[in-house]
């Protein structure tokens, strides 16, 4: 895992200011304790130029895809500006000349030398003077590495957390297992049209981790205490919330690499720019924005039925009982019908799209985390009629504001003919095709067309591929991304192809077995570590996500990985 | 690997949101059926093979999304289909009424020659029965389509409306059929060669005739 540290810090350094660029997900994700604390965001010229550089992004022209940008993991939020400052500082004169001279593209090197950073290893314990450590050939990495590692050191708490970290996850994985195991199989005995669910290749095979309640709450009963990172972390939050006005560029700052559980409601209404920095006004807002919804309501919801709106209430109608199916929360019949108050009034509101299929997986998100201000533990099979008329409403006027916001961004997703979803799922294929050209080829080859597979990527955000707590760890990060539902959201979908680019080459029959989103899904659901997307909640898994693997480097370096590997001599 | 099918069809899924059509689909190629479902967005696809008259046929069953909105997606997908399922709900007059659209929509973007059949599918909900099995009847008749009364629930017809449209797709390409059989053992033996030499050449031969 130090491993991965150190590469990913050799990586990072790019050319400090173009807009972003493939690898974030691998880079940020994939990452371990040992890796720097900082901000996830550029140095603020590079906020500057990054619109400028995102213009010229796609041009062809452009020797490389894009500077690698720094990225920091959830694991490591920013602690001390100093720190990091110097840190960058440091990076930056060690790597200054070796990138110049590189010929490949950063994003190339940055792919290669991150490219293990998914993979789990075998052993838990694995320290920091193993030989497989050591086989790293660059002074660079491993200067940064013990850089990072005395940083590390420094920030952590040693002597509870070493031992406790490797039995504490397992053990509250498993807690939460069985929970969730008890919850499903007393599903699938209770009734017999409910067990082929599982089976039923078109639905996403959900992981038995429960939604939200785990999140982030280290706190809660039987899981591990919060360490002290994380403390601080929260601590941060709180600060800039409570202040008199909220900094909003800290604030995405910190969300990037992920938002406490304990703060997350009001951090998203901030974020989404629902809620006023200002606090004093922050009450009255809520207040008059919940009026408003309810309002609309009152003024609009009764026409559903007239003929002029029949289509796309009879559309809601039909997909709501198609949310989430799986998840017991969402069948029941008040859950139902807040939803479809919600997306009706926001369809009639947006005649430009209406309502699409798709948008009803987006408001999934927003309601269970401001359910989950109310509710402890278990969201996904939380009973919504313990809660008091007052708070539903409030969720669900809150939910109905934060995604009328996000569909700000992305409302031409939904437009006629889809320019959005277009335009992006091109935008993916040209992205891919530089790259990763061998992945881009072996579709071509094989007659695979990125809309094949990314059309419902653009079109439901990854939604349908990812459990639901996964996709609300990652709107952390899209809302404190400048356009992160549309901009910032293509990289993560090249991402997930890049992450999956041995699958995708050994496929070679894709007539006969079909590359559908089906089998996309599939496979992710099948391979994606999916708590790489929450570094914060298991920390000692983690520890094993950059590890070191050799054996994974080794089947890597057999494949010839386009023929050179500058990592290991 | 020895080849595995003779040849490849693309098939189609159309009709309006919510009558069936991905449960068809899962309960073809599966055997599987989920009343509660998650809505089908933009296009997705499933394979199977099947035998008919002694011809491996490998079908690539594509499914829509019926919401209008996404026709923008999915008539892309119709002129490369050999053939078309048009699917409405036995319990959804609406749905029936509707297949006059759809039937037009082919017209205008499905290859000529296209083979169609009329699928009325929900054919277990009796109770709530709003489309007469001689209207199916009548309405395949004016567009020359076969007609099947289906139910993905209770396994009614599946295999066989599947297997029709199969037969209907084989027949409308009878001629480069009969090259097929002749060519068939041939090719067989090539394609292995070309597979031990671990270079498949592409899609162009790893299906030996994809009519699209």
């Amino acid at each position: 895992m130090q491993d991965g540290a150190s590469k990913s810090c050799e990586r990072v350094t790019g050319g400090g200011e173009a807009a972003w660029v493939g690898p974030p997900i691998t880079g940020s994700w994939g990452h371990l304790p040992g890796h720097p604390p900082g901000p996830p965001t550029r140095p603020s010229p590079a906020r500057a130029m990054a619109a400028e550089n995102s213009k010229q992004f796609w041009k062809r022209s452009a020797k490389l895809p894009g500077s690698i940008q720094p990225v920091y993991g959830a694991q490591h939020p920013p602690l001390d500006p100093r720190l990091t400052k110097n840190f960058i500082k440091e990076r930056s004169k060690v790597n200054a000349v070796p990138l110049k001279n590189k010929k490949a593209s950063s994003f190339h090197e940055f792919a290669r030398n991150t490219s293990d950073a998914w993979d789990i290893g075998d052993d838990e314990e694995e320290d920091f003077s193993s030989p497989s450590f050591q086989t790293l050939n660059s002074k660079v990495a491993l200067a940064t590495a013990a850089q990072v590692l005395e940083n590390h050191s420094k920030l952590r708490v040693k002597p509870e957390r070493s031992q406790s970290t490797t039995s504490d996850a397992p053990a509250s994985y498993k807690v939460i297992k069985s929970s969730s195991d008890a919850q499903l199989s007393r599903n699938a005995s209770d009734t017999c049209l409910r067990n082929p669910l599982h089976k039923q290749q078109s639905l996403p095979l959900r992981p038995i981790i429960p939604l939200v309640a785990r999140i982030s709450d280290q706190n809660a009963s039987g899981a591990p205490p919060m360490t002290v990172r994380e403390k601080t972390r929260l601590e941060k939050f709180r600060q800039l919330l409570s202040s008199h006005n909220t900094d909003l560029d800290e604030l995405r700052k910190c969300s990037w690499p992920g938002v406490p559980r304990e703060v997350r409601p009001v951090t998203w209404r901030l974020l989404s720019g629902y809620l006023p920095a200002n606090t004093e006004r922050r009450k009255l807002t809520l207040q008059r924005k919940r009026e408003e919804y309810f309002g609309f309501i009152e003024q609009y919801y009764d026409s559903r039925n007239e003929e002029h709106h029949q289509d796309t209430y009879r559309q809601i109608h039909i997909d709501i009982p198609r949310t989430n199916p799986l998840i017991p929360l969402f069948q029941q019949p008040l859950v139902q019908e807040i939803f479809e108050r919600i997306l009706f009034i926001w369809a009639i509101r947006h005649p430009a799209s209406g309502y699409v299929q798709g948008i009803n997986d987006l408001v999934t998100p927003f309601f269970v985390v401001f359910l989950s201000e109310y509710v402890e533990e278990d969201v996904e099979n939380f009973d919504v009629t313990n809660l008091s008329q007052d708070v539903l409403r409030s969720i669900e006027a809150d939910s109905f504001w934060c995604m009328s916001k996000l569909l700000d961004g992305i409302q031409d997703n939904y437009t006629f003919a889809q320019p959005g979803i277009q335009k992006k799922v091109q935008a993916l294929e040209e992205l891919v095709s530089r790259i990763d050209e061998q992945v881009h080829n072996h579709f071509r080859r094989y007659e695979v067309e990125y809309l094949q597979f990314a059309f419902r990527w653009m079109n439901n955000l990854l939604m349908r591929e990812l459990p639901l707590r996964c996709t609300i760890r990652l709107w952390d990060t899209y809302q404190s991304e400048p356009e992160g539902f549309s901009h910032f959201h293509l990289y993560v979908c090249a991402a997930f192809l890049i992450k999956w680019r041995k699958e995708i080459l050994e496929e070679e029959d894709f007539q006969l077995r079909g590359f559908s989103p089906s089998t996309a899904r599939r496979a992710f659901n099948r391979l994606i570590p999916f708590h790489a997307l929450l570094p914060r909640e298991k920390p000692p898994a983690l520890v094993s996500m950059g590890r070191w693997n050799p054996k994974a480097h080794h089947t890597w370096r057999q494949q010839g990985a386009r023929g050179t590997c500058t990592r290991v001599s | 690997m020895a080849k595995q099918y003779d040849v490849l069809f693309r098939l189609l899924l159309i009709g309006d949101s919510g009558v069936g059509k991905t449960c068809l689909l899962c309960r073809f190629t599966d055997n599987e059926f989920h009343s509660s479902h998650i809505s089908t967005i933009g296009v997705d696809f499933k394979m199977k093979t099947i035998e008919v008259d002694g011809i491996k046929v490998r079908i690539q069953i594509w499914d829509t999304a019926g919401q209008e909105r996404y026709q923008t997606i999915t008539k892309q997908y119709y002129r490369r289909a050999q053939g078309i399922f048009l699917v409405y709900d036995i319990s959804s007059e609406r749905s029936y009424q509707h297949i006059m659209k759809w039937v037009s929509d082919v017209d205008e973007y499905a290859p000529e020659g296209v083979q169609k059949i009329l699928i009325g599918n929900k054919a277990d909900e009796e109770q709530k029965r709003q489309v007469g099995r001689e209207q199916g009847q009548q309405l395949a008749k004016e567009y020359g389509m076969d007609f099947y009364e289906t139910s993905a629930c209770t396994n009614l017809n599946i295999k066989e409306s599947f297997t029709r449209l199969t037969e209907l797709v084989l027949q409308a390409h009878r001629k480069e059929l009969e090259g097929l059989r002749t060519r068939a053992s041939n090719e067989l033996a090539l394609a292995e060669l070309e597979e031990d030499e671990g270079k498949p050449e592409g899609p162009a031969n790893s299906s030996k005739a994809c009519w699209c």
